[in-house]
């Protein structure tokens, strides 16, 4: 055995030693470091490439906070997951995007890794924003950090403008307008190649497993008259799914589904698909937020850019057989910035950094993270926004981090409700008149709106069950839409529900919003 | 020096017969004896180190007061599962899957692996292994998107052709949960075969031919060679193999079921891995996900030295 050779192995043996020392003292679960008060740590959502920390949108935010910040960019698809990993890990940043009501927060807040601002953050106007809204975005009225704001009512219809004019229908007023519409673009060949290949209504799998979901399944719910996820009947709040209306609105979708006029495959199309069959001429209603009609504009401008203006209609909510109109609207935000207890310490600590947040969260700060750099890459007209120098990749980059993800940490403007920032509007005439058109539309639909009275509340057993409890009626739902299930069945799977601990839940909530006094 | 390397060390012990004998055989072979070392930190560090953790299923975890400042709960979490809704359902769908494993995906590359010893022609034979263990390498993302290309009701090529053949109504395999299994196993059936067909062939490639010889000269037909000779040589692997199989029964494929699950077939799908995930990644409740990870663990180690045992009362060599 040669020198050399020993010498090798001796020196392999001592990396594996050291690789082993250091992993135990790894999983020691090292404490996190100290807020060093210069540095705020963020982490929040991208939709594209994380921006550079020596970008120039970056620098110029720390220029206006006069701090640095450092920011940990999670792409949207898994940011549940990484959330509560991160919580799990210890190693949480000083601000966090989070979603207050998701259980792994619910969790860790209750045990004090988030400090409470409910008093504190009153003094900060910027961050309060909406007080409504606010106290919506609590966790049973604590308050954990400012909202994310976002649209009060979203939900639309958008439909095939063409087809319509072609099947010679007006614009649906109700849903038995909307049942018509399906039908005609069934059955009357609105793409016109002699073929019976189109559908009326698409319909998309939704993702995970809760009830409310947002889906164009509650929607339709909230149409015919059932409770916005809770609402009050006999002077109790009841479930979405306990009341007749939702039964009405199942059958009138199962009629809809049964006939045919819906996508085949509605139960296991993904939404990252949902709009494909709209602009590939198979089907012609989607009903989904309002900001859809945007993405249609775009995917439909590609394949013709002359005509896909009259490509696309957006109405309203919809009223029902009788005339009444219920409206869907949202929870006007999504998602918080909470605070970390494990990084920001002391009272003092916290003050100085919502001072910093309260300076991000006014108009200047918000026009930065959701407008980008005035003079660089837009320009202000008639107080909108306007694009500049796009053909400059520097530009264009700069562009990209707003879009892409500075605007994720966003609180009084997103790219939905303009908040605070300025408009942006595309110069081309389609989108303008959406836009227009959405302003009005809104404003109509507020006035019938059915807000959920359970938003600020967070019931444990939820929190407790909800793995197993969740999916029991949203399932349900779905089989007996897809007539694997009676109505009778339906039925007993909602009885199952307050069995395995729904009765419970509903005293929860009904307890805990009447304590919140509203 | 290659030789000298590969003596065996059992040898030494044995010429010598004694303790100081072992030592010094220990220390003549410090080399190689050194080369288990990295094997040995993988397994401290990535599979024992974390064993750590497992403390959770017994307390009420939350992450931000960490493993000393959470509560124990004993056995609750247990309880709650073993008591709980999903409990027998979860058994019944996982249970059912794995019988399915056994009766249908384990003598699959058997099979196949008799069938192509039997080819007479290489170049064919070499194609068809190749061919067959290609989809190994395909991630079950692209097994599933496949399927689903292929399966859906309202585009899927294969279901088309199926109902013109057929006739009558069009079926949603993708999303009826009676076709739920059925799909799994095609789709293990078609990742899976080739790539363990390759541990049979090499197997059958170590059968004597003076064996066959000898059976054909006592007038042993094609059928009966198969059942005489190829069969037993190939026992041990066999055997092998199936003890193996028993220490994952429990253990579905997590992304192939999840990415096969939709609120249609969910009461079919729902297996321990996907139901851990959803429950302790989704839901936050790390202790109770733990819990039934731990359960499965256990329930796994428990087949592991059943079939051993089993082998063993059946006069087959165990693997230890």
């Amino acid at each position: 055995m040669s020198a050399s050779r020993s010498r090798l192995l001796a020196g392999a043996l001592t990396l594996t030693t050291a690789l082993l020392a250091s992993a135990c003292s790894g999983t020691g679960g090292g404490e996190a470091s100290q807020a060093d008060g210069n540095t705020i740590t963020f982490m929040t959502k991208l939709f594209g490439t994380a921006p550079s920390p020596q970008g120039e949108l970056h620098q110029a935010i720390e220029k206006f906070l006069g701090k640095k910040i450092s920011v940990t960019w999670v792409p949207n698809a898994e940011y549940q997951e990484k959330t509560n990993v991160t919580l799990a890990s210890g190693n949480i940043p000083d601000v966090m995007v989070v979603d207050p009501k998701s259980p792994a927060f619910g969790k860790a807040a209750e045990a004090g890794a988030f400090w409470d601002l409910t008093e504190k953050i009153k003094q900060y106007p910027n961050l309060v924003g909406d007080p409504k809204v606010l106290l919506n975005s609590s966790v049973n009225g604590k308050v954990y950090g400012p909202y994310r704001i976002r649209p009060l009512l979203r939900s639309a219809v958008m439909i095939r403008k063409d087809w319509l004019k072609k099947v010679g229908l007006e614009a649906p007023k109700t849903t038995d307008d909307l049942y018509e519409v399906a039908k005609a673009f069934t059955e009357k060949d609105p793409d016109g190649d002699g073929k019976k290949d189109t559908y009326g209504l698409i319909l998309p799998k939704w993702p995970g497993t809760s009830f409310a979901a947002s889906s164009p399944f509650n929607t339709m719910d909230v149409w015919f008259g059932a409770p916005n996820n809770w609402g009050e009947r006999d002077g109790k709040l009841v479930p979405e799914f306990d009341t007749p209306e939702f039964f009405e609105a199942n059958r009138f979708m199962k009629k809809m589904i049964d006939e045919g006029l819906v996508n085949p495959d509605w139960n296991t199309l993904d939404t990252a698909k949902w709009m494909d069959p709209f602009v590939q001429d198979k089907g012609g209603i989607i009903i989904d937020v309002d900001v859809r009609t945007t993405q249609l504009l775009d995917l439909l401008k590609e394949q013709d850019p002359q005509t896909y203006g009259d490509k696309v209609l957006t109405v309203g909510n919809l009223a029902r057989p009788d005339g009444k109109k219920f409206s869907f609207p949202g929870s006007g935000y999504l998602d918080i910035l909470a605070v970390s207890k494990q990084r920001v310490r002391t009272e003092a600590q916290l003050d100085e950094l919502l001072k910093t947040l309260d300076k991000l969260a006014g108009k200047e700060g918000q026009i930065l993270l959701a407008n980008g750099i005035e003079g660089r890459n837009f320009k202000v007209e008639n107080n909108e926004a306007v694009l500049i120098n796009q053909d400059d990749p520097k530009v264009k980059q700069l562009q990209d981090d707003v879009d892409k993800a500075f605007i994720q940490l966003g609180t009084q403007a997103s790219t939905g409700a303009t908040g605070i920032a300025y408009l942006r509007v595309p110069p081309e005439e389609p989108y303008r008149k959406d836009l227009a058109e959405r302003k009005e539309r809104v404003a109509e639909d507020l006035k019938t709106a059915v807000f959920d009275p359970s938003l600020p509340v967070v019931s444990p057993t939820v929190v407790a069950k909800g793995a197993t409890l969740n999916p029991i009626v949203t399932d349900a739902r779905i089989k007996y839409l897809a007539g694997q299930i009676t109505e009778e069945q339906l039925k007993a799977e909602i009885k199952r529900w307050y069995d395995s601990g729904g009765t419970q839940i509903a005293q929860e909530i009904n307890d805990l919003v009447s304590k919140l006094g509203q | 020096m290659a030789t000298d390397l590969a003596t065996p060390p059992v040898k030494a012990v044995k010429a010598t017969g004694h303790r100081p004998g072992r030592a010094r055989a220990l220390w003549r072979y410090r080399w190689l004896y050194l080369m288990i070392i990295p094997g040995l930190a993988y397994f401290l560090i990535f599979k024992y180190v974390p064993m750590r953790g497992l403390q959770i299923a017994f307390q009420d975890f939350v992450p931000f007061l960490g493993y000393n400042g959470s509560q124990w709960v004993g056995f609750k979490h247990f309880e709650d599962l073993f008591t709980g809704p999903d409990f027998g359902r979860l058994m019944y769908n996982t249970l059912f899957l794995a019988l399915l494993n056994i009766v249908f995906v384990f003598p699959a590359p058997i099979i196949v692996a008799l069938m192509l010893n039997e080819l007479r022609i290489n170049v064919l034979k070499r194609s068809v292994q190749s061919l067959i263990y290609i989809p190994h390498f395909l991630s079950w993302t692209i097994v599933a998107s496949l399927t689903y290309i292929l399966f859906s009701v309202d585009y899927g090529v294969l279901a088309g052709w199926i109902h013109e053949i057929l006739g009558g109504q069009k079926i949603d395999y993708v999303a009826q949960p009676e076709w739920f299994r059925p799909i799994i196993i095609l789709q293990t059936l078609w990742k899976t075969t080739g790539w363990t067909t390759i541990i049979y062939l090499a197997a059958l490639a170590g059968v004597n031919h003076e064996q066959y010889e000898a059976a054909r000269m006592d007038g042993a037909g094609r059928w009966r060679q198969l059942w005489h000779v190829t069969l037993p040589a190939i026992r041990p692997t066999i055997v092998v193999m199936a003890i193996l199989m028993s220490g994952n029964l429990l253990d579905m494929s997590f992304e192939q079921i999840w990415l096969m699950t939709n609120n249609l077939n969910r009461g079919t799908a729902d297996v321990f891995d996907t139901f851990t995930y959803y429950v302790g990644i989704n839901q936050g409740a790390y202790s109770y996900a733990t819990a039934v990870g731990l359960f499965k663990g256990v329930a796994g180690v428990l087949l592991i030295f059943g079939s051993n045992w089993l082998a063993k009362r059946l006069g087959q060599r165990g693997l230890f």
